[in-house]
Parts: structure tokens; sequence; C-alpha cells
């Protein structure tokens, strides 16, 4: 730009300078022929001046700066002086012209293109944004479909067709992925159904083996001992089984019978049911009325898991406080210090220690149900207490 | 009683008759959908133990045909499927009771014995053993007549003794009749301690003393 700037320039100073100097000349000859017929000499000062010398002298053409008393100001003329000898008369003939001064060119210059380069830029902004948008319509609206995308939907993912190849390939991509993700997230789930399913009758026939074991010959104390033993483990599996069912079927939406529920009743009944198997004291304070509409055994399990969970983890003297405020439930329980991971806190078998005989299952639990009625559930560790809230909506 | 066992997986079914026909039951047994409705269809029984899972077809159907025939049979539900629909359904087919795999047999044993007590089946709301009477209907226990002052707790653990005479209860077993899940939350089954010792105290106090304990944790009912 700005070398064609320059170059336009000196390119019109050029053709400037030439057409003037042309135009010197013509008028230089004019003058001549008007010499030639004897017409006395006329001067107009500064077009041109003819005077009467002694000699001729060389011809020249150079830039000179004249006073023009018309316009008050110094002006540039480019001026031909040329000696001729005319009916024995030696004059020199001065011709000026008025020559386009060159900042008024460059300004000139610099202005058009000034305007060109705003009116093009302008155009081509405009012009381009409407264009951008209609052609990138289909991604954004694609980008939003994708935002909104979930791994336990049922329906494929609403991608839009466009004319544009790229875009479609994008599309052709992203459901093939999507499409994937979705089987294998759901053959995941059928899995853990499976399993869990799979797993009751054996689990069954083992324990009905067993028992009739122990109810046939005498056995020994210490066999008896081992028997007993591999049912309490058989009652783990089982637990395992159920909790892990729960969670498919909390996943798999299974639950859509809502109810009014008094959360502050559930936990005084479970409080009271605890009561009789741990020697773990209770506190139940603040005894606010919590309703909230839920399914009634999922709200059951919730109050039984926190309650539970805090129960494992308390210390054998340590005070399990629980409390209903507001439209919040808190429990908490004695520990030596914080967790070292409380982001893991609901991660399915995520066992802080291995001291407390858990299945690991029970918080990923609540956290489920949590999630799926959108209640918040928060962890903090202050002064030597283990802190659960959950803030019913 | 006469109790046909409709469950496809041969080895539960057994170790079910086993544990029912010490009791001195009669049982018969069917291990699919065809033999299920064909024994239905053909024998009256007092109770059927009813997998709804039979290969070859589903045991609620089962069931249909034996209310549909007006037959007065109590029906106890086997599922391996905890899911509340099955539960839901069987119930309002009309079963009785509702029983999810793997289960004790002792409990399985107590549930019969809950059925079959129930008036329609000609039972009469009470369990009796020597001079100890329990009337099931108003949840009381009698010794010779006079009523005992016992806890839902101690009750429920007098009536799982009664129906499960001269079996070995172990704890854990006790245990989960009594709290269902949550049984596996005490880190030792002492509470179990405590309450059978209170019951036992309350009925040796009125000259009885059945409970004995077996291969030194495990607990049975039985007459001196």
């Amino acid at each position: 730009m700005v070398i064609s700037t320059v170059a336009l320039y000196f390119y019109v100073k050029q053709l400037m300078q030439r057409e003037v100097e042309e135009e010197l000349y013509s008028t230089r000859a004019r003058v001549e022929s008007s010499l030639r017929i004897n017409k006395p000499p006329y001067s107009l000062p500064p077009v041109f001046e003819v005077e009467q010398v002694a000699q001729l002298g060389n011809e020249k053409v150079k830039d000179t700066i004249i006073y023009d008393p018309s316009q008050d100001e110094m002006e540039e003329f480019r001026e031909l002086i040329s000696y001729k000898s005319i009916n024995g008369n030696y004059y020199r003939i001065t011709v000026r012209n008025l020559i386009v001064e060159s900042e008024d060119i460059l300004i000139a210059i610099i202005l058009s293109y000034m305007f060109i380069i705003l009116l093009v830029f302008l155009i081509q902004f405009y012009f381009n944004r409407a264009k951008n948008k209609k052609l990138w319509d289909p991604f954004f609206r694609n980008l939003e479909a994708m935002k909104t995308f979930s791994l336990s939907s049922d329906t494929p993912i609403p991608l839009e067709k466009s004319g544009i190849l790229e875009f479609n390939e994008l599309n052709k991509e992203v459901t093939i992925l999507t499409d994937k993700v979705r089987t294998d997230y759901k053959n995941l789930k059928q899995f853990t159904e499976d399993v869990s399913h799979e797993l009751q009758t054996p689990l069954a026939i083992i324990q009905a083996k067993i028992e009739n074991f122990i109810n046939g010959d005498t056995l020994t104390e210490i066999q008896f001992d081992q028997l007993t033993s591999i049912q309490k483990d058989i009652q783990r599996l089982t637990q395992m089984n159920k909790r892990l069912t729960l969670l498919t079927k909390i996943e798999n939406k299974q639950f859509v019978n809502l109810n009014q529920v008094n959360i502050t009743g559930l936990i005084e009944e479970t409080v009271q049911n605890f009561h009789e198997i741990s020697s773990t004291e209770i506190e139940f304070s603040h005894r606010d009325k919590i309703r909230v509409k839920m399914d009634v055994h999922l709200a059951e399990v919730l109050c039984n898991n926190l309650i539970s969970n805090a129960i494992k983890y308390s210390p054998q003297e340590g005070k399990i406080k629980v409390s209903a405020k507001g439209n919040s439930l808190t429990v908490s329980n004695k520990g030596a210090k914080a967790l070292e991971h409380p982001e893991l806190l609901y991660s399915r078998f995520y066992r802080e220690s291995e001291a407390a005989k858990s299945t690991g299952l029970g918080l990923a639990i609540v956290k489920r149900i949590c999630d799926y009625y959108g209640f918040k559930i928060g962890y903090h560790f202050e002064e030597g207490n283990h802190i659960f809230s959950i803030t019913f909506k | 009683m006469k109790i046909l066992i409709a469950e496809d997986e041969i080895a539960l079914q057994q170790s079910i008759v086993t544990y029912l026909e010490r009791d001195g039951n009669v049982c018969e047994v069917a291990s699919d959908y065809g033999d299920a409705a064909y024994k239905v269809d053909l024998y009256d029984y007092d109770l059927i133990l009813l997998d709804i899972n039979l290969v070859t077809g589903s045991g609620l159907d089962v069931l249909k045909q034996l209310k549909k025939d007006k037959k007065e049979t109590g029906v106890i539900i086997i599922s391996a499927n905890n899911s509340l629909d099955d539960k839901l359904d069987g119930l309002d087919l009309g079963a009785d009771d509702y029983i999810t795999k793997p289960f004790h047999l002792a409990e399985l044993n107590s549930r019969i014995k809950a059925v079959l007590r129930r008036g329609k089946y000609g039972g009469d709301d009470t369990i009796t053993f020597n001079e100890i009477k329990v009337d099931t209907k108003s949840r009381t226990a009698y010794i010779e007549g006079r009523a005992l002052s016992l806890t839902r707790k101690e009750y429920d653990l007098l009536v799982f003794f009664m129906t499960n005479q001269g079996r070995v209860l172990s704890k854990e077993i006790i245990a989960e009749h009594l709290w269902g899940d949550n049984s596996d939350l005490a880190d030792n089954f002492d509470f179990i301690y405590v309450h059978i010792n209170n019951l036992r105290k309350k009925i040796t106090a009125q000259g009885a003393k059945y409970i004995k304990t077996a291969y030194g944790s495990g607990y049975k009912f039985i007459a001196d």
C-alpha cells in the first residue's frame, strides 16, 4: 500500500511535470511565431516574458519559486528559458507554468487511498459477517446440541445437516463417537445390572447349603465359626450387590414416584433404629421440619446411609450430631484429621481407612440421590468433626 | 404341611426341601414353568414357593392361574430381582409375601410359618410351644396364660426362635432377621447377646429355659 502510494506519487508528479513542460514548449513556440511575424515583444509575467538580449545563451528548464501577487503567496513554477534569434534580434523567451505542489498531490493520493481502504474494509466487514453468520450457523447449533448431550440419554445426539462438507464430516464423526460412548455406557450399566442380578442365585445356593450344613451333623466349634464367617461374607456380597443395583437404578432414573417426605421424621426413626444396634451416641438437635418431594424409598436410603456412614467412621466414644435447620440437614462425626482426598469421597469403593468395614458405596449412593433431585451436598472438616450437610430444594 | 417349591435352580430347590422336610413338611418340586403350572392345576398345596424367573416362563403367570382357579394356597414369591415393581406386581396379584435372593432358610421358614398362620389358610394366629403361647395378631406372648412384657425386638426374636425350633441360628442370621441391611453396622454382635439374655431372663423367670447356646456363638431353641 505504502509502496504503491509512493510509486503513484512519483508517477503522477512525473506525468504532470512532462505535461507542464510540453505546455511550456508549445507556449514558447507560439511566442516565437508571434515574434517572427514582427509583432512587438509582449510580456505577461509570470506566464511569459520576452526580452531582447545581447547574445544567445543555453536553453534550460528549471523549477523556480516566484511571488504570485494574484494569490499573494510564493508559488512553484516550471520555467523554460530559451534564447532565439528572430529577424536578426536576439531574444530571451522565458515561459513559466504553475505546477501543482507535490504536497497537494501526496495528500490527494493518501486521502483517496484511505477512503478506498475504508470503504473496502467496511463492505468486507459487513459482507463477511453476514456470510460467516450464515456459514457457521449449523456449526454453532450443533455445538449447542453437543453441550446438552447426556451420556445416559436414549436418543442419539440431534445434529443438523448443512450444505458444508467439513461440517457434515464433523457431524458424522461426532455422531459415531457419541453413539459409541452411549452404547458403551449402556453396556456398562447393563453389565453392572446383569452381574448383580446373576450373582444372587449362586449366593442364595451357597447360603442355603451352609445353613443346611450347620443344621446337619454335629460340627466342631471351629467349623461352625468358619461357616458363620462365610455367611458374613455372603452378607457383605449381598449388600454390595443391592447397593450397586440401587446405584444403577438411580442412574437409570427408575425412581419416578414423588411423595411428600418428612425428612426429620425419617431421621428420628433412623436414629432410633441405630440406637438398638450401635453403642455410638447420636444427638439429634434442632428438629426443624424438612419436607421434601422425593421417592420414599430413596429418602430412607439417604437418611440411613448418612447416619450409618457416620457410625462406621466414628470412634467408639465419639458422639454423632445430627441437626435439621431450615432446609438443610447436617450430620457430623468425630475424626482425627480431615480427609486426605475429599474429592474421592463420593466415588464408588473409596474408603479413607481400611479399618471401617463398609461396601464403599454408601456415600456414592447419597451423592447420586442428591444429584438426582438437585440437592446440594457438602463436606468439610471442622474442629475434629467430619461434617456432611445436605441442602434440600 | 404340603408345600410346592417351584424353583429352577436345582441346588437351591433341594436345599430348601432338605430344610423344610425336617419340620415334617411334605415337599414337592417343580423345575420349570410347565411343571409348576401342571402341578398347581392338578394338586392342592398349603403353600407354594414361587420363583418369578422360571426358565420357561414367569412365576407370575402361575400365580395368576392359581388365583383364577380360586385356590386357597399361600404364595411366597422368590426373586433374584429386588426391584420394587416386581414385588408390588407379585403382591398385587395376591402373593402373601416376597423374598429376595439370597435369603436365609431360617428366614424363609419363618415367613412360611407366618403365611400359614394367617386365618385364611386355616391357621389360628398362634404359635404354641409347651407352656409358651404367642398370639401373632396382638403380638403378645403368654406363659401359662400370663402375658409377658416384651420389647418389640424381644418379641420378634422369640417368634423367630419358635418358628425355627431345633435349628442352629448364628448371630448373623438373627441380626439380619431383626435389623435387616443395617445389621452390618455392628462391629460385634454383643447387642444380640443383650437382647437374647433379656429374653431368656423373661421367659426363665416364668419357668422356661429353651434358648440354648450352640457351638459357642450360635443359638438353638429346643425343649429340655
